[in-house]
């Protein structure tokens, strides 16, 4: 019973974190036209449990490092004097597919969680007898 | 009658390897997109149980099942990198082949919940309460 429990505190590190991960990709999409926006890489680490089993935590968001895109913009307030501006960092394919591959890797980990508390209630409708 | 409860901790034993293997591809999903993770699983309950006198001599499937929860002995756990599925990042979790393994997991489990129950009736007839 004790490992259903650990199995679902798993499942629900990992939907945490994949959650945690969708929020940030939201949140890079939203900006994508800010100028001067540096886009949020969220990073995944493996952390032991007490009791022997691992769970997975996000670290915090680090700013993507790539080179912001320069925008022809002559009447833009912030052109510069050849008429460029900072434009953000954020690239929206990739974003999307981060957003899609975290909705996906969620999805897997609900399963688990559902499949384990089907088996400890199954196991519990034993005593039911 | 009784005394033939081995067949009741077999099946506990065995739902217990379930429960362990449950446990242990919660833990591959969750760190389904962790770098560097390599998938693992559990050996089979056939390794785990030995062949003794009665052919049912139970081995734990982990050593501190029966005393309480500490971790999954390392010496059970094997590596269950799927083929090609290793990612730039050192990651070899497949979640179609985990998938495939926890769906295994759950009829372990369900088999041997459906063993110690029919074992239980067979008790039960035997005291006349069938």
């Amino acid at each position: 019973m004790s490992d259903l429990l650990s199995s679902m505190q798993s499942s629900v590190s990992g939907m945490t974190a994949q959650s945690m991960r969708l929020r940030v990709s939201s949140e890079n999409i939203a900006n994508s036209d800010t100028p001067g926006y540096h886009g949020k890489i969220v990073r995944f680490a493996q952390v032991a449990a007490g009791d022997g089993t691992s769970r997975v935590v996000s670290g915090p968001p680090e700013l993507s490092n790539a080179s912001l895109e320069r925008i022809y913009a002559p009447g833009h307030p912030l052109a510069d004097a050849e008429g460029y501006y900072d434009g953000s960092n954020v690239n929206l394919m990739v974003e999307i597919a981060d957003a899609r591959e975290a909705q996906r890797s969620y999805e897997a980990n609900l399963k688990m969680f559902d499949q384990a508390r089907a088996m400890s209630s199954s196991l519990l409708d034993l005593l039911r007898r | 009658m009784i005394e033939n409860n081995s067949l009741l901790s077999m099946a506990a034993s065995a739902s217990r390897h379930a429960a362990v293997r449950q446990t242990v591809i919660a833990q591959n999903i969750a760190n389904a997109d962790t770098p560097g993770f390599v998938a693992q699983d559990v050996v089979s309950f056939s390794q785990v149980v030995s062949g003794g006198t009665d052919g049912f001599d139970i081995r734990h499937t982990r050593a501190g099942h029966l005393a309480g929860s500490e971790g999954i002995e390392g010496r059970l756990l094997i590596d269950s990198s799927a083929q090609g599925a290793t990612t730039p990042d050192g990651n070899s979790v497949s979640i179609e082949d985990q998938m495939v393994r926890a769906a295994d997991a759950r009829r372990q489990h369900d088999l041997a919940l459906t063993l110690y129950r029919k074992s239980l009736d067979l008790i039960r007839i035997g005291l006349g309460r069938g």
